[in-house]
Parts: structure tokens; C-alpha cells; sequence
């Protein structure tokens, strides 16, 4: 008797524990497994596009880009003009209120940018210290002049958000870092680090108020574990779809894959320094046409990649559609190399990080087996990215791979930190981790500094990339990744993905 | 015993200054924090001013002994990556570990010394046989493994249990539990058997060990002749005994409790202080890399010593000179 | 009991013990595959030159899509499965004896010393020893490993010894300082035998037999430390072969079925580490039923 009684029990709890499934979601909510995890709710602290995009939920900048194309509109700012190469005039928008009530002027404008330039709470150190000063006309009017003409300051405002200068002030550092006030269309309900961030609609967003009224964000940074949560019904979205469970959600019906080519492109960058074999043109090239991109591409990306001749994605302001990839020769890079005087190869090593880009470690055992194969020995170095990218900045790496995109959709940005000579006094090069010189190029990218209409700017930008990709082979280019998502079908979930990768809420229905 | 504790004290005073002091000679040869915290864009120039502002132009020894200052009084300095005080991260997750260390402890003492009783009173059973078996396997599956292991059975082929995360929680107080409902409770279930498999087939095997050793003794040889219940025998006088090194050595163990809990938050995105420790190390997040340091030794020595003491106060014979 | 004679009967409860003659075999099996690597793999999967995309994702040989001579199938860089686990537990070997090798000998050494001498000595050894096993091994190596960022199988050698030594010097010390009131020895000190001669002639031979059940237990915990290290990526680096490395790729496909690179190299771990735990269980029966206690 007392043995039955105790086996219901069992049995009882067992369809407790076993039994339950994942729980309802309502309707107007939506439950997202993100492939990162904020690092703090401070606008000004995290200068990624993983961190940027939460706060672009809480947050409004003086501009704003539109998914699904990413254009440029006005967001805190209603209208902007340039006055002069330095100086830059801002109507605000007004009736805009904070989450905490308070209205938003051009104090907190001002408050907002010059907070950039302190490292205590921002990674926005060089735009902050680009910046002469701001200038408020009057309560909806700003000024912002900068020390140097900036052709693609307005570019980057969308990055910038704006916060409430009396609440900031006035509260507790380590509180203005865990909860948010701004004029986003979402307000922060409960971050529970390393488990959800939750939020709901602001009812006052002076675009209107959201469609979904609650969001939760799972941050899940396993892959695998992502899938799982999505195949069990957990979750509603996830982003960062792993490759190499891309057949799994396309056979799963009850599953939708939401694909994009990405912005970022994935390279290869090469020293130049006088005596190492990379400094022959013949080597460079020899290397370029030993890699199998498409193998890499159908193997190692799964199909979801696209060949890459160049670092810039089609709209930004400097992609030439001219320029074209070498083709995969290996029998002429062993003549090339053989002319060259590297018959018997020689040993470099690629270094790479492991944790940052899609399959970036795998896609750098890729290479050294192809540049095996014609006879570079190549040792491979990779390691966590908080490790690799010190590595970059210090200038002393060989030849290693590395993916970019320029949030400003200007090229120019970004070729003076990747390809101009690393200049201790200008700042130029931070990011040219194998000390890539070339004076040719270093010229050319200083006369683009000055101009600022986007027709020219491309003209010049372009020639540029051909004479960076063709004539100097600056760096291999490998790929453009391609951004994948997956939703639950029939749940009626309207997403379109952002050419930026940024997940915006108020873009999004159900 | 005051003299020994404080003794005990000063020696854990000692050990944590070495840490922390070794961890800052480490840090020297790993990736330059300045680079994330400036930010992506920064130049040289500007690299170096947020280095200068965050005191890390200065010699290792200067920083090391502002360090020591600033945790004299309860500051552990700010997280590089989430900007907040470094303790305070680490103790918000504390919850979420203890929840689930404690459970495995408990499912580990439970079963494995249960099953150390039976196997030891008739080692040659069949079913004791296969316990023993059992028991080797567990001593021979690491804890990464078991816990894939159980996650490809239970949560991909089954379908039955979730394989990540903590589920729902409740909060009380400061305090966020999982144990409120079931959502959090099925949430533990296979993280807890992974932690909890490997130290109960060490538990059944040393207390099968020493029960064995135990039973041989004269005294319990006198309480059977004496015709005194097996109950009695067994759990009054036998398991007692047998008891005093298994709980000695698990106590005196504790760092393993910690290193295997890091590999299990790490397998199921337990959102607990070791998935944090294994996360600041890749993000290179150096000031809670020192305070979880620091704060594992802390429960370490503190552990030892409460170790030290019951033993004593359970075998008097024991002096401390 | 001379020497011979516990020799001649060990031998026979080896001989009598099944589950002792099944774990030595299954080491030696192991032991022998590690050292004929190149001769038994159908390819060598570290070599680049050879290795190719080509076959990369086949199931095992035996399933409709196999591939010979991919016996247990691939990886996603092409590599056979069955060739890596054959490399990957030389890797597994070796870092295993290493440890063994280097942590023993150097806790043999502190054992003996702080057993004989005891004093100042021995207070200073085990106040360390004890603070480094209440860390544990396993958590000593992989705060170093992770906070030094590793990079090499000889340093991850180095990290588990850091705390390694530890239990063989405590075993060590403490069969020391019993085999030290023997008549046996109290004689040769009296006869004037200095204490080179005293520690190396008399006391090491007669104190080591517990220290070799210690090294067999040990050589199952540290190969599953390795597997661990390198599952959580502070292990041996991406280009060198490893149970832990192949069993962390092979978990990003456990949900897309490509069940054979998990199962398979932790299949091989434990077959391999449960052949060293029976062996070690015969042992510590056999050698020292007080070491019983030290799981």
C-alpha cells in the first residue's frame, strides 16, 4: 500500500518534471536566442555592433538607419546640414521625452557627446576626441564642430545615442551602467546577467509605439545550444544560425531560415616588409591563387558565404565593381613561386582569432592547407580574439586573417586604419597588425581626407581599392559572410534582417 | 585552538597575496585590455590616455599595490568589459552556483555513501557487482563528457529536458532561486547528475573502502557478538568511522568542487560564477579574473579550516600545537 | 617476504584477477596503437599537405554515405576520425606519462625529504602541498592555462604539474616516515651510512611501492584533465590532436546528427581511462590496502 502510494508520488512528480513543455508565448511578445550578450546597458561603453545593438532598442541617436537597407534618416535630430568642412548644425526634434519623464533638449545633446571622450564610460574615445565642441543655439539646436574635416561624421550618428543628462548625472555610476534611460522605443524591464534582458514597449516612443509590446532577449552564445532552443520551441528568432546546422532548420518544418549577405568581409592580411618573402609581388600573388575560396565557400561556409575581391561591401562609397578575384591556380602559384625564388616555400604563420568571425579558426586551417599544398608551410596561431586583435594593434603579425565592415558605409574610415603605414603621431594604421607600407596608397587616401561630396569621394575611393586589391595586393580577400536567422513559421513573426546585423524591435511584428 | 585558527588565518592571508600577486605577473604577458576599452577607432594616442586614465602605464608592482589597497577596503577594482565593480558581478551569480553545487553535493553524499554502505556489506552481490561497475564507469567518464553525454540523450534524442540555462527564476530578496518552480527545477536536473556523477562514484568507492577497513575492527566485531541490531552496528558504529576521511577529504578537496562546477556551468550556459569566470578569460576581463581568483581562495582556506576544526571536534585525540 | 616472492605473487593474483589482466591489456592495446601511429592510420590527420576538404562530414564506413578508408567517418576538415583518435591519444599518452614522469619524480623527491628530515623542511613542503591540493589540479591548471592563454602541449604538461606532484609527495612522505622506524634502517643509520646513501639505498626502494598505485590512478586523472582542458580550448592548441578537441568540434553537431565525432573519441577516452582504472584497482588491492582511502 504504502509502496503504490509512494510510486504515484514517482509518477506524479515524473510528468511534472518530464512532462511540461516549453512555455506559451503570447501573442504580441517575442522571444529572441542572440548570439551575444550585452556587456552593460551604457550607451557609450561598447563601441560593437553586438553591444550597440541592444542599446539602439533604449536609445535613440541623433540619426538613425532604417532596416531593411540601412539608410540614413533622422531620428533626435528631424533635419541636419553641414555649414563648413568642420562644422555640423542639428535641428532637434521636440516633444521627445525620456523614459523617466524627462523632456529631451539640447543639454542633454551636448551632456551626450562630450561624455564620449571619457574613458572611464565610453569606447566612443575617437569620436569624442574628434570633436571641438558642441554648441547649443537653443534648446532644439545644436552645433558640433570638429577638430578635422570628417566627411563621414553624419554617417556615424546613428551610433552615437543621445542620454538624459539630469538622470546620468545624478545617479550612481555603476547604476547609469545596469539600467538604461533613454528615448528608445523600448524601456528595460529586468536584465538577469547571463540569462534574459527583458523589455516592453515605450507607449510614449514619438514614432509611435512598437508592435510587440514585450520582448525578451536569451543571450545563448553556443550555437548548437541556439538550434536547441529554437527546435523546442523556446524561442521565437535566433540569429547567428551555425552553419553547419543550416540543413537541419531548412528540412525542420516548422522552422524558416531568413538569410542576408552580411557586410563584413573576411581577409587575409600580409606583411610587406623588406626581405620577407610577402614582400614580393609574386608571392602575393602565388598565395591569392593557392586558395581555394570556392572550396572554403561550399565546405567550410556551407554555401553561405560569397566570394569576396575586395574588403567594402557593395554600397559603401568606394566598392569597385570592376575589380575581380584571381582565379584558384595552384600549378601557376608554384610557378610564380618557383620564379620568385621559393621553389622549396618557407614557413610563415597565420594567425586569426577563434571566437569572432563564422567558422573564422576553421576557415584559417583552410588556408594553411592550401598553401601547403604549394609549398608554404604554414603554421597556424589562432587564439581568443581578446588575445589576437592586442596582437593586431601592436603591428607585429606576419600575415593573418581578419573580417571588417565600416558602420559609416564611407570606405575612407576604415583605409586609414587598415591599410595606411602605422603612424604612431597621425593615429593612421591601428589596425594594420603586419605593418603593410606601401607610399603609393598612403598618398592617395590623404587627398580623400578633404572631400566630402559622396560622386567624388567614391571616384577617388575606388581607384584607391583597385590600386590597393590589383596592383599592391594589400591583403587575400576570402569572403563576404552571409548573415543567417531562423524563425518559428506560422507564427505570423514579420522580420527582415539589417544589412548591419543590429536586431531593432520597433522594425519588427507579429 | 584560537592560536591554530589564527595561525590558519595568517597562512590564508599569505596564499591569497601570492595569488593575486602571480595573477598580476601573468596579466603583464596577456592581451593589452587598453585595446577593447578605447575602442575600435581610437589611434595610438588616444590608446595611451586611456591607459594613463585607468593607471595601467604604471610599473606591475605600483599597480599591484594599489590593488592591495583598494580591496583593504572592499574595492575590486571595475570590470574591464561590463564597467561595474568586479565583486559585485561575481556575487550576483553566486545564486545560480550555489543552487546548483549544492544540489550535486547532496545527490553525490547521499547516493554515493548509501551505496558504499550496501556494496560494502555484501561486496560479492550481483547488484553490488554491478554498482561497483557502475561506479567505475563514473570514475572514468570526465564531467565535460558526462555532461555531453547526458545532453545527447536526454535533451536531443529524449527530448525530455532542456539543455541550457536556468529556466525561470524567482527572486527573494537578493537572493534569485531556481527552485521555485518547475521550470527551474528541470533546468537542474542534468547539470546537477553531471556534477554530482563523478564525486558520488569517488564517495561509494572511499566509503565501500573504508567500511570494509571499518567492519574488520575489533569493536565491531564485539557489537555483532553482542547481538546488538545490524542497524545500530552499522550506522552507529561502523559508518561513523568510516565517515571521518570521506568528509575529511571532500572538505579538504573543495578546489575540485569549483574547477568541475566551472565545466559544467560552462556545458550548460549555467549563468553561474564559473560560466563568468571562463567568459571574462576569453573577453580578457582581468579584474574579475583576480577577484574570482581571490574569492575561490577565500572559500577554499575558509572550507579548510572548518574542516580542520570538526575533525578535531570529532576526534578529540587531534591536538594542534 | 623476499622480493621474489611477492614478485611471484603478484603475478599470480594478476593472473587470477580477469578485470586486472582486461585493463592491462586494454592500456597496452592503446600504448601500442599511440606509438604505431603512422603504420596503423590510414592517414595522418595533422598533415597539411594531404589533407583535403574533399571528404570532409562522411558518416562511418559502415553507413550509406561511408567513404573507405574512412573507417569511423570525419570531421568537418576532412579528417578521418579513426586516424585522429589513434593520434589523439598519443597526445592523450604522452601528456599522461609526462606528468607522471616529471610530477612523480619531483614528488617522490619532496616526500622523501620532508619525510626524513622532517623539521623546518617538512613543515614548508606540506603547508605547501596542502594549500595546492585543497585547490586541486584540476583547478591550478586551468586558471593558469587560461589566464596564461596555453599554446603548447608542453605547457599544459607544466600547468597539471603545478599541484601535481602533490599527492605524490604526501603519499610519499608518509610511507617514508613509516618504513623509517624499521629496525632495518635504524641499523644502517647507526652504522654510520651517510644520508645520500641512507635515502637513495634503503629508504627509496622500501617506501616506493605505494607511490606506483598513486601513478596509476594518476594517469587516468590526468588524461581525462587533458580531454578537459583542451575540451574548454586552454588545452593542447588547435594543431595538435587531441580526444578533448575532437569531442568539443563534434558537440557543435550533435544536433545535426553527425553523431560519430562525439561518440567515437569519448568512446576511446573512456575505454582508455577504465582500462587504467581496473589496472589501478588491482594495484592498490595488490600493493597497499591503506592507499585505499585516496581515491
Amino acid at each position: 500500500m504504502k509502496k503504490t502510494f509512494y510510486l504515484l508520488i514517482a509518477i506524479a512528480v515524473a510528468v511534472m518534471v518530464f512532462g511540461s513543455s516549453g512555455s506559451v508565448l503570447a501573442a504580441s511578445s517575442l522571444v529572441v536566442a542572440q548570439d551575444v550578450a550585452p556587456r552593460m546597458m551604457n550607451p557609450h561603453g561598447d563601441d560593437s555592433d553586438a553591444g550597440l545593438q541592444y542599446m539602439a532598442n533604449f536609445f535613440d541617436g541623433l540619426l538613425q538607419r532604417k532596416g531593411p537597407d540601412g539608410t540614413l534618416a533622422p531620428a533626435l535630430a528631424e533635419r541636419w546640414e553641414r555649414l563648413d568642412q568642420l562644422t555640423w548644425k542639428f535641428y532637434l526634434r521636440k516633444g521627445v521625452k525620456f523614459h523617466n519623464g524627462n523632456p529631451f533638449t539640447a543639454a542633454d545633446v551636448k551632456f551626450s557627446f562630450e561624455r564620449l571622450s571619457n574613458p572611464d564610460v565610453s569606447e566612443f574615445i575617437n569620436t569624442g576626441k574628434s570633436i571641438a565642441g558642441v554648441e547649443t543655439l537653443d534648446d532644439f539646436t545644436v552645433v558640433i564642430k570638429t577638430k578635422e574635416p570628417i566627411p563621414w561624421f553624419a554617417n556615424n550618428m546613428h551610433q552615437v545615442f543621445i542620454m538624459d543628462k539630469e538622470s546620468t548625472e545624478s545617479r550612481d555610476p555603476g547604476d547609469v551602467m545596469v539600467k538604461p534611460i533613454g528615448t528608445g522605443a523600448y524601456k528595460l524591464v529586468e536584465w538577469v546577467k547571463g540569462s534574459y534582458v527583458r523589455m516592453e514597449a515605450n507607449a510614449d516612443y514619438w514614432e509611435g509605439a512598437a508592435p510587440l509590446k514585450t520582448v525578451e532577449i536569451r543571450p545563448v552564445t553556443e550555437a548548437s545550444t541556439r538550434f536547441a532552443a529554437l527546435a523546442s520551441g523556446q524561442v521565437d528568432i535566433v540569429t547567428g544560425v551555425p552553419v553547419e546546422l543550416f540543413d537541419k532548420i531548412v528540412t525542420n518544418p516548422k522552422l524558416d531560415v531568413v538569410s542576408r549577405p552580411a557586410r563584413r568581409s573576411i581577409f587575409l592580411a600580409l606583411n610587406n616588409k623588406p626581405g620577407s618573402p610577402t614582400a614580393d609581388m609574386r608571392v602575393r600573388k602565388a598565395m591569392y591563387m593557392a586558395i581555394n575560396e570556392d572550396e572554403i565557400i561550399e565546405k567550410v561556409m556551407r554555401g553561405h558565404a560569397a566570394p569576396a575581391a575586395q574588403i567594402p561591401d557593395p554600397p559603401t562609397i568606394g566598392y569597385n565593381g570592376n575589380i575581380q578575384r584571381l582565379k584558384y591556380d595552384p600549378a601557376e602559384a608554384k610557378k610564380l613561386l618557383k620564379a620568385a625564388g621559393y621553389e622549396n616555400g618557407f614557413e610563415i604563420t597565420l594567425s586569426g582569432p577563434n571566437d569572432r568571425y563564422v567558422q573564422d579558426a576553421k576557415i584559417a586551417e583552410a588556408v594553411a592547407k592550401y598553401l601547403a599544398k604549394v609549398g608554404i608551410k604554414t603554421k597556424l596561431d589562432v587564439k581568443p580574439k581578446s588575445i589576437f586583435f592586442p596582437e593586431v594593434t601592436e603591428g607585429k603579425l606576419d600575415f593573418y586573417l581578419i573580417g571588417w565592415f565600416d558602420g559609416t558605409f564611407d570606405m575612407g574610415r576604415t583605409y586609414f586604419k587598415l591599410a595606411h603605414t602605422r603612424d604612431q603621431e597621425s593615429g593612421h594604421g591601428v589596425f594594420n597588425g603586419a605593418a603593410f607600407s606601401d607610399p603609393d596608397i598612403d598618398k592617395l587616401l590623404q587627398s580623400t581626407a578633404d572631400i566630402v561630396n559622396p560622386q567624388e569621394r567614391g571616384k577617388v575611393l575606388q581607384q584607391l581599392n583597385k590600386m590597393a586589391m590589383v596592383d599592391k595586393i594589400a591583403w587575400i580577400p576570402l569572403h563576404y559572410q552571409e548573415d543567417l536567422y531562423a524563425i518559428q513559421k506560422g507564427k505570423g513573426i514579420n522580420f527582415k534582417p539589417r544589412p548591419d546585423r543590429w536586431m531593432v524591435y520597433k522594425e519588427i511584428s507579429k | 585552538m584560537a592560536a591554530y585558527i589564527a595561525r590558519r588565518l595568517i597562512q590564508g592571508i599569505v596564499v591569497l597575496l601570492v595569488a593575486s600577486l602571480l595573477c598580476f605577473i601573468v596579466f603583464r604577458f596577456m592581451g593589452d585590455p587598453v585595446i577593447t576599452l578605447a575602442g575600435r577607432y581610437a589611434t595610438f594616442d588616444q590608446m595611451e590616455e586611456v591607459r594613463r586614465s585607468l593607471g595601467l602605464d604604471k610599473p606591475v608592482y605600483v599597480q599591484y599595490f594599489r590593488f592591495l589597497g583598494n580591496v583593504a577596503q572592499g574595492n575590486f577594482g571595475i570590470s574591464y568589459v561590463t564597467r561595474v565593480p568586479a565583486l559585485g558581478l561575481i556575487l550576483e551569480r553566486f545564486p545560480a552556483t550555489f543552487e546548483l553545487a549544492s544540489t550535486a553535493v547532496i545527490l553525490s553524499f547521499v547516493f554515493g555513501v548509501a551505496l558504499g554502505v550496501l556494496v560494502a556489506l555484501k561486496p560479492y552481490a550481483v547488484r553490488n557487482r554491478l554498482i561497483m561497475a557502475g561506479s567505475l564507469g563514473g570514475i572514468s567518464i570526465p564531467t565535460f563528457l558526462m555532461g555531453i553525454l547526458l545532453i545527447m540523450v536526454f535533451a536531443v534524442y529524449l527530448g525530455i529536458l532542456p539543455p541550457f540555462g536556468r529556466g525561470e527564476t524567482t527572486q527573494v530578496g537578493f537572493w534569485r532561486t531556481g527552485f521555485l518552480n518547475i521550470n527551474g527545477i528541470r533546468h537542474l536536473i542534468l547539470p546537477a547528475m553531471t556534477l554530482a556523477m563523478y564525486q558520488l562514484a569517488v564517495l561509494l568507492r572511499l566509503t565501500r573502502a573504508g567500511m570494509r577497513e571499518v567492519l574488520t575492527e575489533e569493536y565491531i566485531k564485539t557489537a555483532w557478538a553482542k547481538g546488538l541490531p545490524p542497524r545500530k552496528v552499522i550506522f552507529k558504529h561502523a559508518l561513523r568511522n568510516a565517515l571521518i576521511p570521506v568528509i575529511t577529504i571532500t572538505g579538504l578537496q573543495f578546489g575540485e568542487l569549483i574547477a568541475f562546477s566551472i565545466i559544467t556551468e560552462t556545458i550548460f550556459q549555467w549563468p553561474g560564477m564559473g560560466n563568468l569566470l571562463l567568459t571574462s578569460i576569453r573577453e580578457n576581463d582581468q579584474p574579475v579574473i583576480v577577484t574570482y581568483i581571490m574569492l575561490a581562495a577565500v572559500v577554499i582556506i575558509t572550507m579548510n579550516i572548518i574542516v580542520d576544526i570538526l575533525y578535531a571536534v570529532i576526534n578529540p585525540k587531534i591536538r594542534y600545537e | 617476504m623476499s622480493k621474489r616472492r611477492i614478485k611471484s605473487r603478484m603475478l599470480h593474483s594478476f593472473l587470477h584477477d580477469p578485470s586486472a589482466i582486461v585493463g592491462f591489456v586494454i592500456l597496452v592495446l592503446f600504448i601500442a596503437a599511440a606509438l604505431l601511429a603512422p603504420l596503423i592510420t590510414p592517414q595522418n590527420p595533422y598533415d597539411l599537405e594531404t589533407l583535403t576538404l574533399e571528404h570532409f562530414l562522411t558518416p562511418p564506413i559502415w553507413m550509406e554515405a561511408g567513404q573507405a578508408p574512412y573507417l569511423l567517418g570525419t570531421d568537418d576538415q576532412g579528417r578521418g576520425i579513426f586516424s585522429t583518435i589513434i593520434y589523439g591519444c598519443r597526445t592523450s599518452l604522452f601528456v599522461g606519462f609526462s606528468v607522471v614522469l616529471i610530477a612523480g619524480t619531483f614528488g617522490v623527491i619532496m616526500g622523501l625529504l620532508a619525510g626524513y628530515y622532517g623539521g623546518w623542511i617538512d613543515a614548508v613542503t606540506m603547508r605547501l602541498a596542502d594549500t595546492l591540493f585543497s585547490f586541486s589540479t584540476t583547478l591550478l591548471a586551468f586558471l593558469f592555462l587560461g589566464i596564461s592563454g596555453g599554446g603548447s602541449i608542453l605547457i599544459v604538461i607544466l600547468a597539471i604539474c603545478i599541484a601535481g606532484w602533490v599527492r605524490y609527495a604526501r603519499t610519499m612522505r608518509g610511507s617514508v616516515l613509516e618504513v623509517k622506524e624499521n629496525a632495518y634502517i635504524m641499523a644502517a643509520k647507526s652504522t654510520g651510512a651517510g644520508d645520500f646513501r641512507l635515502l637513495v639505498h634503503h629508504l627509496l626502494p622500501n617506501a616506493i611501492p605505494p607511490i606506483f598505485v598513486v601513478l596509476a590512478i594518476d594517469l587516468a586523472v590526468v588524461i581525462m584533465l587533458e580531454a578537459t582542458l583542451s575540451f574548454l580550448g586552454v588545452g593542447v592548441p588547435l594543431t595538435e590532436p587531441s580526444l578533448g578537441m575532437m569531442i568539443s568540434i563534434g558537440k557543435n553537431y550533435i544536433y545535426a546528427g553527425m553523431w560519430w565525432m562525439i561518440v567515437f573519441p569519448g568512446a576511446a577516452l573512456i575505454l582508455l581511462v577504465i582500462g587504467i582504472n581496473l589496472f589501478a584497482d588491482w594495484l592498490r588491492e595488490e600493493l597497499n590496502p591503506k592507499i585505499q582511502r585516496k581515491a
